[in-house]
């Protein structure tokens, strides 16, 4: 375990993935305005017959097919530092070409920086060819290696898991996208965008590489709509004349929730802190029952981040909306409805982080050097 | 004592910054003196200078990425933990990074 852990393979993917999401981005908006338009995306644009639509669309398009080698390069310069760079370009290139997808780069990525640390590692060169090393033996053995590998052992298996993996979500019945939907958002709402939720999106967006958006849209809905629901839980506690946040904690709502509308569901850390447990089966709750209804509905946003700026970018917004709707309605009203009341006495204390409330450090989590 | 760091979470528009600001106050709350730098989407913010660093007692590294430019920490005394452990609990971070200093002068 602790040489898996050494090996820290979350954490190259996890690097690549900080990489990657400005380009789904940036990308994602291209092709969905051009297609919202009527372009179409194409892989050559021959002068004087092209609309600018068709080139929005088509320079998403370019964005988004690059994805792999993303990854691949990503993965690879988080192991190995910038001698990564070349062979995890190379690599990813080649798992696009195999058919491998975003699987096959994620893998293609790990097996080219591994490849090329080793090399730096242990094939000694004598002082005279040391200018070899960058130019010839890391780029050219370690795309070597790693492309044949790519090509001849683990391509076809991984393109063969990958399109098994695809058909398989796309012919999920509605009770089957109800479950997967709710799983979805239970597991991204419930750390407020630390690891669970990160590695569930890891997860959506190889989905979403290979074409199935509905999962990282769930996703992403939740993250939206859980610190809305936290805003709407004060008004409703409202009406039932109950205070259920201190004035510090309504000085977070004031930021936290227009940072939901753009999807930064981090907002609402200081006030969970406070109070984790009611508050977690709030966002729980919430979020099951939005993600369900997003499955369900087929909410399938081609931007994987934006909070609101999803909606336009799905075949139908209404779906987005009403999976937003019922996720802010749960969470508001689980949390209105659970929230313990605070007393007058307790608003008027200034609650300041206070170190004994602090959860204890794990100390597998600390590395000292 | 004097603390530099670096926070960089994956996304790098939200966990970055909580971990900066929490780790600012506790450092400052307990009478140290502490800089952060952020790696976050937008680029390296509060970027670190050299004699920061050379003055530095102790480093905190509070990330969840890669981080650019970890070779100006070589040689010093380096505690690196998820972004993560600096939002939850950065006053016991803090704590824990006065124990590993006392440990490192006490040898």
């Amino acid at each position: 375990m602790n040489k898996l852990k050494e090996l820290n393979l979350k954490g190259h993917l996890l690097t690549a993935i900080s990489y990657l999401i400005p380009i789904v981005c940036g990308a994602g908006f291209l092709i969905a305005i051009g297609m919202g338009f009527g372009g179409t995306s194409t892989d050559q644009l021959v002068p004087g017959e092209f609309s600018i639509w068709d080139v929005l669309a088509t320079m998403g398009g370019a964005g988004l097919g690059l994805l792999p080698v993303v990854i691949a390069t990503g993965i690879s310069y988080s192991i190995a530092g910038k001698p990564g760079i070349a062979p995890g370009f190379i690599i990813g290139l080649t798992a696009n070409a195999i058919g491998a997808g975003f699987i096959g780069g994620i893998l293609g990525g790990f097996l080219s920086g591994y490849l090329a640390i080793s090399l730096i590692k242990y094939f000694k060169v004598p002082k005279w060819a040391k200018g070899l090393m960058p130019t010839l033996v890391i780029p050219f053995f370690t795309s070597l290696i790693g492309g044949l590998i790519m090509v001849y052992i683990i391509g076809a298996p991984i393109a063969a898991f990958t399109s098994l993996l695809t058909n398989a979500l796309e012919s999920l019945g509605s009770s089957s996208l109800l479950m997967f939907g709710g799983v979805v958002g239970l597991l991204s709402g419930i750390d407020y965008g630390g690891p669970i939720n990160k590695t569930v999106f890891a997860f959506v967006l190889t989905l979403q590489a290979e074409g199935i958006n509905g999962p990282i849209t769930a996703l992403q809905l939740v993250n939206t709509a859980t610190p809305i629901g936290f805003g709407l839980a004060f008004f409703i506690a409202k009406l039932f004349r109950k205070n259920i946040y201190t004035p510090v904690e309504t000085e977070a709502l004031k930021s936290a929730v227009p940072m939901g509308f753009i999807n930064i569901v981090e907002g609402v850390i200081p006030i969970v802190m406070n109070d984790i447990v009611r508050c977690l089966i709030a966002t729980a709750v919430g979020g099951a029952a939005g993600g369900a209804v997003s499955m369900v509905l087929g909410a399938d946003a081609t931007v994987p981040f934006g909070g609101v700026l999803m909606l336009p970018t799905m075949t139908n917004p209404w779906t987005g909306v009403a999976a937003l709707v019922v996720n802010i309605l749960v969470t508001g009203f689980t949390l209105a409805l659970i929230k313990k009341h605070k007393s007058e006495e307790e608003l008027s204390l200034v609650t300041e982080d206070d170190e004994d409330d602090e959860e204890d450090i794990d100390l597998d989590d600390i590395k000292v050097m | 004592m004097k603390i530099v760091g670096v926070a960089a979470c994956t996304v790098g528009i939200a966990h970055t910054y909580i971990a900066q600001e929490k780790m600012e106050n506790a450092g400052k709350k307990a009478g140290h003196e502490i800089a952060i730098e952020t790696q976050g989407t937008i680029g390296t913010e509060n970027e670190l200078s050299s004699q920061q660093i050379q003055e530095a007692d102790i480093v905190i590294l509070a990330a969840d990425v890669k981080i650019a430019g970890r070779e100006r920490f070589e040689g010093k005394r380096i505690i690196q933990v998820p972004t993560d452990v600096a939002v939850k609990s950065p006053n016991k971070l803090i704590k824990k990074a006065e124990e590993v200093l006392k440990q490192k002068q006490a040898q």
